[in-house]
């Protein structure tokens, strides 16, 4: 059985009421509805005022003449001022509660090309909320070599084509800006940031970036604020800081701002880094290096956008976004005291954790291609591989014992190093054989690095007192521990000559005890990896 | 089952009616495949769907696909059943085509029928009521068709709401032949004028007696105040002894008269230039009958492709053979 086709439409007060011969020559926009050969209509729901109840007796007969299948059923629709938004809507939205729809066996078309542009308006604003549950039909009169036409306003725009094709080109252009224009491979990464781009464009609410160091949380903040101002979401600026530079009162004071005088030395009033970010987006690297004290002021600043600078009598007024970026894992140090829960609740809402370069083999290409355009873009020449010195690196790159440990900055840091010291800006193979003898020795040294934490430091905190000898030699079983996938792996990896002598099969329960001794259990130093 | 592509030939709505009648007159099985393919607005129409349903409601068909916009359509006639007919065509669509499509089938019943078809009776996009009453019913007649037509109420565009009966006895056609023209019997020019000025109607007759120099006793000036819309449609009949022909033309908005009577002036004077009797459109018309008869012949002039997607579905349907033969400008179109 085939849907009922229902028409709603308000009889038009001036052009659908001609009288006498001539109205047939006229363009009724509701009475042409019905003339169309491609459009067939079984009931035509008439909403008219009541004074138009003498001209419905023609319209309907002249209807039915060009419609003779088509049944009638009037409401009177009467607007003390149909130019009023309120009194419109009011009285169309109690027309959608009352009427009886039957959408399962008729489809309804609400007429919108009659009644003044107020009653159009709110018959679009009720279909697109669907209240009124139909499409919205539009006619337009005869022009000099067509006759009269109707066309559906479908307002689903993923449907056309053309729109949903856009939409689609303006998102990939927003991802790709995310990404810098590096056209990385990494699936679970792209996914990632397409979703980043999503919430960035959607959302003020706090972005919260897990990841190890180097693995770009910074550069992303940044083109997250940049693409936030194209589109004109943000007018103030990008504040960013580093929490783990902020110590004790400097902490509190670059952060809030103080007034003259707050304390010794305090000569000129300080306006803060919050209150620089208002109306912009404030980046807070290594949130969890932040103090208590400045975590509760954060916690009051994000939630009633208000607080008080040290020293001062009155609350002052920042609007910002924020996005922190964290190493550590703060549901943990939040349950050992070391960072406020509530503060953990309110940022830990849209988190993303950006795996490390040795996560992302395929995109090494991608992004060594990036880092020499941009050496070239920043030192005004141009440096490029030869081939082979190219696949050697690559070969080097890409084999599981490359660590990379300090990530994107090793990366950066290499090719920088190998194009500054590439002789006619052309990479070879002596430059790449030397880079990656530095890489290996920095990867296998306890060296850290610049702005490196180790693997102690990240499992037992930094501050944890412990003898250089057993540091180097927990930070190997450590690493070799990251490495595997189960405690009788790494029992493995780590005791293996002693196995092949001895042929005991404890080495899991020695790892075991061994990690005992500094308090430490498998599942901590597997759930440091695996993430929040 | 029978299969037609209604995208051949014109592939409009010509094929769809032409393949229902024929269904129904046969008694054979049809699918109808991509329905005005190619057309702007492609599938069935309403008017489509108004001579479907009325194939349909004379045959008892069964009906797959008989909506709006539909490209396929599968129809399964149990009869032809004769009777009391009520058909009403939307749109000011042709109720002269729905006639077509179900007159042959209806000349074919056991029993009587009487049809009341409303809609428009004169629409620009069909044969208008009167050529069907002065040219095509009387070939038919001429064949041993017991069919007769009155007109209740006009109907044009784009009121429509005209008003027809049909009345259709059961007929044993005979094979005829219309081949020569013979001597010129009679001219008639009628203007038909509905809710508009006298002078609309009465300049296209003036014109009509400048430029075909028809005496004054010829011309018709008919003023209409039954249909429910203006209307203006000027016909000239010329008659001689090997039958009716007709030429039409439609008044239009911002059309003077003077040129729409020019339109159907110009086919006549085409006509009149030959000497096949049969006119273009009574061409179309006859290829059912003929092939119903099993036999005859006529002379046209040149054919429309009209008519040959005409001859090509009756091909389709019915054992008659169907000869065309080409005669200079004109054809020769035979039948068995």
């Amino acid at each position: 059985m085939r849907k009922k086709q229902v028409l709603i439409g308000l009889i038009g007060t001036k052009l659908d009421t001609p009288s006498g011969m001539r109205r047939w020559e006229e363009w009724r926009p509701s009475i042409s509805l019905f003339g169309f050969e491609d459009l067939l209509i079984d009931r035509f729901v008439i909403l008219h005022q009541a004074r138009l109840e003498a001209a419905l007796e023609r319209i309907e007969a002249d209807i039915h003449h060009i419609s003779p299948h088509t049944t009638f059923e009037r409401h009177c629709f009467d607007f003390n001022d149909p130019w009023d938004l309120e009194e419109v809507y009011d009285k169309l939205l109690s027309f959608a509660d009352h009427y009886p729809f039957d959408p399962e066996n008729e489809d309804y078309l609400f007429h919108i090309t009659t009644g003044t542009h107020v009653f159009q308006i709110c018959m679009f604003l009720l279909c697109e909320a669907q209240y009124l549950p139909g499409r919205l039909i539009q006619t337009s009169p005869p022009l000099k070599r067509r006759g009269p036409t109707w066309r559906i306003i479908d307002l689903d725009l993923s449907r056309y084509d053309a729109i949903a094709q856009r939409f689609a080109r303006e998102q990939a252009a927003r991802v790709a800006f995310l990404k810098a224009g590096i056209e990385t491979r990494n699936a679970p990464f792209n996914q990632m940031m397409a979703e980043i781009e999503q919430v960035a464009v959607a959302s003020t609410a706090p972005l919260l970036l897990l990841g190890p160091t180097g693995a770009g949380k910074t550069r992303l903040a940044r083109r997250i604020y940049e693409l936030k101002r194209l589109k004109k979401q943000v007018a103030g600026p990008l504040v960013e800081v580093n929490c783990a530079t902020l110590r004790g009162d400097a902490a509190m004071s670059a952060l809030f701002g103080h007034a003259r005088g707050a304390f010794t030395g305090a000569i000129r009033e300080r306006a803060g880094l919050l209150r620089q970010a208002n109306g912009g987006l404030l980046f807070l690297d290594e949130i969890g290096e932040l103090g208590l004290d400045e975590q509760a002021m954060l916690l009051r600043a994000l939630e009633e956008k208000r607080f008080m600078p040290m020293g001062a009598d009155e609350e002052v007024h920042s609007d910002f976004q924020l996005i922190a970026g964290t190493n550590r894992q703060l549901w943990r140090e939040a349950h050992e005291g070391r960072f406020r829960e509530d503060l953990l609740a309110r940022i830990d809402l849209w988190t993303w954790r950006l795996p490390g370069l040795k996560d992302r083999r395929e995109d090494l290409e991608p992004n060594l291609e990036y880092e020499l355009r941009e050496f070239s873009r920043k030192e005004s020449r141009r440096v490029t591989f030869n081939r082979e010195a190219r696949q050697r690196f690559m070969r080097f790159a890409q084999a599981p014992s490359a660590t990379w440990r300090g990530n994107f900055r090793d990366l950066n840091a290499a090719i920088t190093r190998m194009a500054t010291l590439a002789p006619g800006g052309r990479i070879n193979m002596e430059g790449v054989e030397a880079e990656i003898q530095r890489l290996e020795r920095s990867w296998q040294g306890g060296d850290s690095g610049p702005g490196e934490v180790g693997l102690v430091a990240r499992v037992l905190g930094a501050s944890v007192a412990l003898d250089e000898f057993d540091r180097v030699q927990l930070e190997g079983v450590l690493a070799v521990c990251q490495r595997s996938r189960t405690i009788s792996e790494a029992g493995r990896a780590l005791f293996s000559v002693s196995r092949e002598q001895k042929t005991t099969n404890n080495d899991a329960d020695r790892l075991r005890k061994y990690l005992a001794r500094f308090n430490l259990h498998w599942k901590d130093i597997k759930t440091d990896e695996e993430g929040a | 089952m029978i299969e037609i592509d209604g995208s051949l030939g014109e592939g409009g709505g010509q094929i769809v009616r032409t393949s229902l009648g024929l269904a129904t007159l046969t008694g054979q099985d049809l699918t109808l495949t991509k329905i005005r393919a190619g057309r702007q607005k492609s599938g069935l129409l309403r008017q489509h769907l108004t001579a479907l349903e009325a194939a349909a409601a004379i045959s008892a068909a069964e009906v797959d696909g008989a909506s709006l916009r539909s490209d396929h359509v599968v129809f399964r006639p149990k009869g032809i059943f004769s009777g009391k007919y009520h058909f009403s065509v939307g749109t000011a669509g042709s109720a002269m085509l729905v006639l077509q499509t179900i007159l042959p089938p209806l000349m074919a019943a056991d029993g009587p029928s009487e049809v009341f078809l409303e809609g428009g009776t004169h629409n620009p996009a069909a044969p208008p009521f009167d050529f069907i009453e002065r040219v095509f019913v009387p070939a038919l007649i001429r064949m041993g068709g017991r069919v007769k037509v009155t007109l209740e109420r006009h109907g044009f565009f784009p009121a429509g709401g005209g008003r027809l009966r049909v009345q259709v006895e059961p007929s044993q056609l005979k094979p005829i032949e219309i081949m020569t023209r013979g001597r010129l019997q009679r001219r008639r020019a009628r203007a038909l004028c509905a809710h508009l000025p006298e002078h609309v109607g009465q300049r296209e007759l003036k014109r009509v007696a400048q430029r075909l120099h028809w005496p004054g006793e010829s011309l018709e000036l008919e003023m209409i105040s039954d249909a429910f819309c203006p209307g203006n449609v000027l016909i000239l009949e010329i008659e001689s002894e090997g039958g009716v022909a007709g030429f039409t033309a439609f008044g239009r908005r911002g059309i003077p008269a003077e040129r729409v009577a020019d339109e159907a002036i110009d086919a006549a004077r085409v006509y009149l230039s030959e000497d096949a009797p049969v006119d273009a459109h009574l061409a179309d018309q006859l290829i059912i009958p003929m092939a119903m008869a099993g036999g005859g012949r006529f002379r046209a002039g040149p054919l429309t492709q009209h008519t040959l997607t005409q001859i090509e579905t009756v091909r389709r349907f019915m054992r008659c053979p169907i000869k065309v033969e080409r005669d200079g400008r004109c054809a020769e179109v035979v039948f068995g």
